[in-house]
Formats: C-alpha cells, structure tokens, sequence
C-alpha cells in the first residue's frame, strides 16, 4: 500500500500514512490531537481543519458553512487521504492536551484538598485518622538473626517468622522471583532488608525485599480516571503527606467525548487497544511527571489506587467493555481484584500492585463509591443526597442505614460538549456570565483571563439563569421577541451573541443557540429527574434532606443560586450544599492509605442499591416535568421569584 | 346502610366564557369529578360545537359529507345549517383554506368571512387555524381583530407557536386554546407560558389531544384524568377546561369510515360511523371534557342526549 506524507501545521510534524485512511487517523499517529466528541461519526463537527495543500477525498457535511467550505475547511474524520497533504489545525480544533496549570488544577481539585477556608464544613467531610493507617504497601525494615546450629529454619522462614512476631502480620504469599533472590541477598546485606508487604485481596504478600533499610522511601499514586478529566496524587505512605497534584484530560477524548461512543468505538479494530493505550499513556506521562518534579524514584513507587467509572476502570485493564451498554448493561467486573500495575501497563516498580476502587453497577463505577466515602454519606445519621456532574450525572441518597443510587444519562453538556461554543473548564473558557436585564449587556470571567475561545459548564448555568431573569428566554428557553444587537436568527435557529469576534480568541463570536439551551435543559432534566425520583422512591422530600454533597470538576465554580434557578438542584436552604470538588480523588487517596478504608469501600459498594432508571417508568414523566425553567411543578421551586 | 363517603376537592375549574351576546356559553367551572354532582358543583354542562370548515373538506367520508352536501362550499350557509336544523350551541371554524397546500387564502379573506359569520350568527364561534404555524401567525392575528369584542375562542397555540396568538387574543379580548401532545407536563409548561404573556388563566381552554375509540382513547382519557384531579387538588395551572376534536379524530378511524363493501361484517356505515363518534364523546365526558367539537349531526343528538339524561342527578 502506498504510502503518503501528511504535515500537520502549525506543530510541521509530519507523519506516512497509507492512502485512504482519514485525516484524523493521521492526526492521532502523529500524535496530534484533534477535537473529535462523536469519535469520527462526522455528526459532531468538532474536527475541523484546513487543507493548504494536496488532494482528499471528503464526505459533505452540514456541519461546515458555505463560508469555511470555500476556505478549505474539512472535517478531519470524513476527509481521507489522497496524496501529500499539507493540513493546518486551527485552535477551536485542537484538542488541548497541555497539562492543566496549576492554577487550573486548584480549580479543579478545590473542595477537599483545598486551603482550609474554602473547605465546606469539616463535619461533613471524612475527618483525619478515622481509618487507621495501613497503605496498600507498607515497607518493613527487618534486621534479622542469622541462622546458627541452634535456629535452623530456612531463610524464608526466617523472615516470615520475623515479620509475624514483631508485627502481628500473616504474610500468606510471596512470589517465585522473590524466593529465588533470597538466599544471597540476605546474605550479601547482612542480613539487614527491607521488605515491602502488599494487600492482596484479603491477603497480605511480600511483594519485594531489597536490600538495607529502604523504608523511608515508599510512595503511592491515586488517580481519578474521569471520561474528560483524569486527576493524580503522589502521596508519601508513611507520612501520609501529598507531594503532589497533577490533572489532565482523558486522551481518550478524541475517540468520542462519552462512554457510549467508547464502548462502540472499543468494538472497531484495534479500538480497545487505542483506547488502552490512551489512558495509560496519559496516566504514565503523568507519574513521570510526578516522580521527576519530586525526586522520588520511580522504583519506590508500590502502588497505584484507581477510582473511575465502570467503563474507564475497563478500559484501564482492557477489559472489553461491549456488555456494558447491551441490555441489561451488564459489566465483566465491578470487583477487580488487585493486581500487578505492569499487567495493565502502568510504569512504577516493575513488583507494584493496581488496584481499583469497586462500583456499584455498570453505571455507577468506583468513582462513585470513592465519593461516597470520602463525603461520608455512609457514615451520616440523616439522610444525605451526592450529586456527581460529570459526563453522566450519578446520584446517591442515604446515611449509615441505607444507600441508593441512580445514573442519569445527562451528556457532557456540562463539559462544554455537543453545544456551539462549548469547552472544558480550561484555559480560555467563560466560567461566570452577567447579563444586564436593562440593555442585555454581558461581563464575564474567563478562565486564566485570556481572551476567551468557548463556554464552560458553570458558564452556561449562568448564561441560562441570567437570560431567564433578564427576559431574553423564556421558560422553556426559546428566545422572546426582543430587540437587541446580539440577538440574531442564522439558518440553525435563533442565537444570543455573547462576545464579538473582534474579541474572541478564535476570531469568530461565540454564541449560544437555542439548541445549546435545549441541551441544557435535557441535562439538567435528567439529573434533577433521578434526584427527585431516587428521593420520591424513599417517600422523602427534597426537604428532608440534611446534607447535598456537590461533586465533579465544575461543581468547583458553580454559581448555586444560578443552578438552583435553572432547575438543575433542588430548592432548598443553600447552607445544605456543600461543595466537594473531586470527591472521587479523595476517596481514592483514604483506600490507599488504609486497608480499613479498602474494606469500608467495599462495603459501601456492596451495599449501595442501584436504580435502573431505563426501566422507571416514572422517570420519563418526570423527565418531561423538568423540561422547564426552572420546573414545570413551580411548588418545587417555592423560592424562585417570578 | 352504611352512608357513602364524597371526596370534597380544595381546587376548581375555571369558568371560560365563549360568546359575547345573550348565546355565549360557559364552560368549566366544576368543582368535582365529571358527573359526580355531590362531590361538588358542576354548574354548566358539557358544550358540543359544529365543526364548520372555510372550504368544502376533501377527505370527509361520503356518510359525513352527504349531512352538509347542500351547503358543503358555503360556510355562511353551512353554519347557518348547524343553528337552524341542528340546534348548534357553537360553532367551530376551521380555517383550512389557509394552509398553502389547500387554497392559500389570505388573511383578508379569512377576516371578511368571520366577520360576516359574526354578523349572521348569534351563537359563540371557536376558530381554528389550518395548522401552518407561519400562516397561521399570518392569518390569525388578522381574524382576531375582525373578532375584536366577540369573546372568541382561538387556536391552537403549541409549545414551538404561541407568543403571535397569545398577543393577538389578549388584544382583542378573547381566549386562546393550549394544545399539547397527549402530554401532561407540556400542556401545563403551555400554560404557564401563555399566562406569562398576560392571559388570565380563566381565558385559556387545554387541548390535550385526544384519539378517537380503538387509536389511543384510553391513553387520552388517563392523561386527561390525571390532569384534572391534579387541578382539583389545587393545581392552578391545570385548571382550565378542555376542549376535544372529537370529530376530527373519530372520521380519522378506519371503523368510522370504511363503507359496508369492503367490511360487510362490520354493519352499514351510516350508524357506524354515528356510533364511533358518540362513543368516542362519551368517554371523553367521563373523562372530563367540558366543549367537544363534533361533526356528524345525528352523533350530536346522541352525546347530547347522553348529557341530558346524566345531567338529571344534578340537583
């Protein structure tokens, strides 16, 4: 097969492809990332890119203007190759894979590792030391008695022996590779080694011994493993101190923006290896990263703590995840077992154990266990309600008696995804809007302070909420008849400018459509939906509940009262909210720092009863119920003025 | 004997009036369940209109149409047939003749034909649009105007083409019909949107959209059932009266209109058709409908009727 030469522009990497295969396969090749939330299905638009040069064969499409067709635009997923190209990807494009500042990463991990002040209130949270320390590995310093004529029980005996008198530890495993090192190399240190005991499913192995005391030096990872977001740890297990925080996106994302579009993708040749791949190549990057920037070395790492959703912890372990979306939604493994971190490619200690945090059900994974431990909803005497807003919105309802959850398919709308001129809560994008009743005038706040390039999650909630109080929409969020400059009717429907090209970052005006609201309204439908019905099941009132735990990376900046007007959270006194931020990290960190935290999780996702709303047949009716701003039942939202 | 137990409601349905001149009809106004007079006063009795169309209708069956064959071009006289042979308490315009498809009638038209509707008839008049949402917001507002004062009803606003008919209705005093596809929550969401316009609620009549016997009556029936025991528990914006095309939806039916040749089992259609209507009417009753807009004049008399002698109780 022919070969031919694609350059990518403005990076001039170029990369040999064969003839036929489309522009955005070369893009991931060349490791360039292109925007692509349907994952190459050509509905999303999202890829969009310019050809300077060569030939292609390409698909039409209804997502390029007659405008971008004459300048040479093309959808990267529907244009495949035909000769030599020479492409360039213009920034609304680009996926942005840079690491996320710090200042981002503050942004999103505020709540539970946050400065103190901008904690909620400390009661609520899981308190310091409720779990006794235990990590997943634990470092033994051991000086044994050499053997003599009198004490002649074998070396392995020997430390076995050691361990279980001075430590009260049974050690059941230890592998062959470990064995076979012994006998010289306790000889050779003396007789002085440190040996690191790992938590294996319920039992406790030696998972090395090395020479001299190297029990000072033992680390761990925590990872949150998010469809757009995957966030890390690096924690000193003796000291329990955090080293560092790293959080980037998912690379996963140019294979499709949600779970669904994965899991179809992982069926496509090679797809559950590209999207392997993708993930541990993400999370390798950023142990690299940690290590380097702490001086630790990579050998000393012992352990990793995943929590994700169903589908990502599958992904992670290349488990093929099809059945997770067939009926009915049955997933390979909620449990994994802990394993080597080598098996599932992740780069620490060669010996170093993985294990993930156990889910509820295919769509309530780990993540949300983690975030139900780490809020301490199993551990609170009245009921609690935890909102996770993600690519799906999870719910659980409870206290130490009972959990209940529910997984509504809200859409990554509130990741900025599938709307005109989403984006990620990151660099560029407008997190806080206001709109003047008075001349419909806009100020906002962007992310970094940048010139802004697109609208992030919490920036729609304000958009929705302030359109609604300055009469711009109405309540089911179609566009009034009045008179501005902004407001402006295209070929796709009616559209409300919110920042002019002239001072846009990408050089267009960045707009929201009446569509765009219309999928805001179904995400947020969906999620005040599953909360009322989750809540309607226990016979409760919103009212009744005592605590509403608000998690996911945008919970962070998310303006309450807004997204109580829109309908997306209960009415109900404010000072029941309390933000977590990324409950799943937390709840990640606490299992690897303690084994009672491990069986604790387990427990909870043992004991978490999982809702199918699919088969709920009050969940359309009240779907449809809060198709409506704020709500169709105006009772429900006593506190909304007219 | 044991006495029996009456559910005593805290809300109640609005009283609409349709009709400016000593013939104008209310509609609404319960305070119970349909026909149960003890639970709580129902003051008026359910109302049924003529359908009357601008032009002669081209997909009537031949038992329907053969009623009105003598004055099937001429809606003046058509109407005038209704009232004076039939006894018509209202009438219901349907301005089909507007739709680009059928005619394309212009606005003018359509006004100087109510306008003269108006001037011959005593009895209240209902007008339909042609259901071309961008013609219908051309010709509606025209017609309201030509109305202005003659308390009218009016539609159909729907969720996507309210705001042109909200605003022309407001101005020239009349009520406007809600309709909502067979769907609770849009039919109260409509609401809410066209108070919020500035409507007076007791102005506003729900459509919820029915289907005839045998194509989705029973679904019909339980939404309407569930939206009025809504309103009775106090929900304000359910409380409004429905209107029914009950018409409209039975000579839809295959039973209605299939003619005896091709079902010999299934009985001469002239009764079948009578019979799939009345019944469809009926239901609609018990279900709580307060104005049903009918065609064939002999299914009229029936529901008619049926209502008198249910009506007995009501003292």
């Amino acid at each position: 097969m022919k070969k031919l030469k694609v350059t990518f522009y403005p990076e001039n990497k170029s990369i040999e492809i064969e003839k036929g295969k489309t522009i955005l396969a070369a893009a991931i090749s060349a490791h360039i990332y292109i925007n692509s939330s349907c994952g190459g299905d050509g509905v999303c638009g999202r890829c969009k890119i310019i050809l300077n040069k060569g030939e292609v064969i390409s698909q039409p499409s209804g997502r390029l203007s007659p405008e971008q067709r004459k300048h040479g635009y093309y959808l990267a997923c529907q244009t495949l190759v035909e000769s030599d190209l020479e492409v360039l990807i213009p920034p609304e494009s680009r996926l942005e894979l840079d690491k996320l500042t710090q200042e981002e990463v503050d942004l999103r991990l505020k709540g539970l590792y946050s400065k103190a002040e901008e904690v909620g209130p400390p009661q609520s949270l899981i308190k310091e030391g409720i779990f006794r320390h235990s990590p997943l590995a634990t470092k033994l310093y051991l000086e044994l008695t050499p053997p003599d004529h009198t004490d002649r029980i074998s070396d392995l005996e020997r430390v076995l022996r050691h361990i279980r008198q001075n430590y009260d530890v049974k050690v059941i495993q230890i592998g062959l590779v470990n064995i076979r090192r012994l006998g010289s190399l306790l000889r050779d240190s003396d007789w002085k080694v440190t040996v690191t005991l790992g938590k294996r499913n319920g039992t406790t192995e030696i998972v090395l011994v090395e020479p001299g005391d190297t029990s000072e030096k033992n680390y761990g990872l925590c990872f949150d493993i998010g469809t757009t977001t995957i966030s890390a740890q690096l924690i000193d297990l003796k000291t329990k101190k955090i080293l560092g925080t790293k959080a980037t996106y998912n690379r996963q994302a140019s294979f499709g923006s949600d779970i669904i579009t994965r899991i179809i993708y992982a069926r496509e040749e090679d797809g559950l290896e590209k999207l392997h791949h993708a993930v541990i190549d993400t999370m390798n990057e950023m142990i690299k990263e940690l290590v380097r920037e702490n001086c630790v070395d990579l050998n000393d790492v012992n352990c990793i703590l995943c929590a994700g959703n169903t589908t990502m912890v599958h992904l992670l372990l290349r488990v093929d995840p099809t059945y997770i979306r067939r009926e009915p939604y049955v997933s390979t493994a909620n449990f994994v077992p802990t394993i080597r971190a080598n098996e599932a490619g992740i780069k620490i200690n060669p010996r170093g154990l993985l294990s993930c945090v156990p889910g509820v059900s295919s769509y309530v994974g780990g993540d949300i266990s983690a975030g139900i431990l780490a809020c301490g909803l199993d551990k609170e005497e009245e009921v609690c309600l935890l909102i996770d807003i993600g690519t799906n919105g999870e719910i659980v309802v409870g206290n130490k008696e009972f959990l209940i959850s529910a997984a509504a398919s809200a859409g990554p709308a509130f990741e900025g995804s599938g709307l005109s001129c989403g984006t990620r809560a990151a660099r560029g994008a407008i997190q806080k809007v206001k709109i003047s009743p008075k001349d419909f005038e806009v100020s906002f706040n962007v992310i970094k302070d940048v010139k802004p390039i697109g609208i992030c999650g919490s920036g729609y909630i304000d958009i929705v909420s302030q359109m609604l109080k300055a009469g711009l929409i109405d309540k089911e969020g179609k566009f009034k008849q009045v008179k501005s400059s902004r407001l402006r009717k295209s070929d796709i429907g009616n559209e409300f400018i919110l920042v002019f090209s002239g001072d846009s970052g990408t050089g267009s005006d960045i707009v929201v459509s009446e569509a765009d609201i219309e999928n805001i309204k179904r995400a947020k439908a969906a999620i005040f939906a599953a909360s009322a019905i989750l809540i309607e099941q226990l016979s409760l009132k919103f009212g009744d509940i005592d605590k509403v735990f608000i998690a996911g990376g945008f919970g962070t900046y998310l303006d309450m009262e807004n997204a109580v007007s829109i309908g997306l959270l209960p009415d109900i006194e404010r000072k029941k909210f309390i933000f977590v931020g990324n409950s799943s990290l937390a709840g990640a960190r606490e299992v690897l720092l303690s084994y009672e935290a491990m069986k604790s999780i387990t427990e909870i996702a043992k004991k978490v009863t999982y809702l199918e709303l699919s088969i709920e047949s009050r969940y359309m009716d009240e779907y449809m119920a809060a198709m409506f701003f704020p709500h169709t039942d105006k009772s429900r939202f006593p506190n909304m003025k007219e | 004997m044991a006495e029996l137990v009456y559910q005593k409601w805290s809300g109640k349905i609005n009283e609409t009036i349709i009709g400016a001149g000593p013939l104008s009809i209310k509609i609404g106004a319960e305070e119970g369940l349909p026909f149960l007079f003890k639970e709580g006063k129902i003051p008026n009795q359910p109302r049924i209109a003529f359908e009357v169309w601008d032009i002669a209708p081209a997909d009537w069956p031949d038992e329907l149409a053969g009623q009105y064959k003598d004055v099937f071009n001429n809606p003046l006289e058509w109407a005038g047939k209704c009232v004076q042979e039939y006894q018509a308490q209202a009438i219901c315009l349907r301005l089909q003749g507007a739709h680009p498809d059928f005619g394309n009638k212009s606005a003018e038209e359509e006004a100087r034909l109510i306008k003269d509707l108006l001037k011959a008839l005593d009895v209240p008049l209902i007008i339909l649009g042609c259901g071309d949402d961008n013609k219908d917001n051309e010709v509606l507002p025209v017609c309201s105007q030509a109305a202005s004062g003659k308390r009218c009803l009016i539609g159909s606003a729907v969720g996507d083409n309210y705001r042109t008919l909200a605003v022309a209705v407001l101005a020239d005093g009349h009520s406007i019909i809600a309709e909502s596809p067979i769907d609770i929550n849009i039919a109260k969401q409509l609401n809410i949107l066209i108070s919020d316009m500035g409507i007076p609620l007791e102005r506003i009549v729900i459509n919820p959209t029915i289907g005839a016997l045998g194509y989705g009556l029973e679904y019909a029936y339980s939404i309407m059932e569930r939206a009025r025991l809504a309103a009775l528990a106090g929900d304000k914006m359910m409380a409004m009266p429905f209107i029914c095309f009950v018409g409209q939806e039975t000579w839809r039916a295959k039973e209605a209109k299939a003619g005896e040749k091709e079902f010999p089992q299934w009985g001469p259609e002239a009764e079948r058709g009578v019979a799939w209507e009345s019944v469809t009417a009926v239901a609609l009753l018990q279900a709580g409908a307060d104005l049903l807009v009918m065609r064939h004049p002999k299914a009229i008399d029936c529901v008619r009727k049926y209502i008198e002698v249910s009506f007995k109780d009501n003292i």
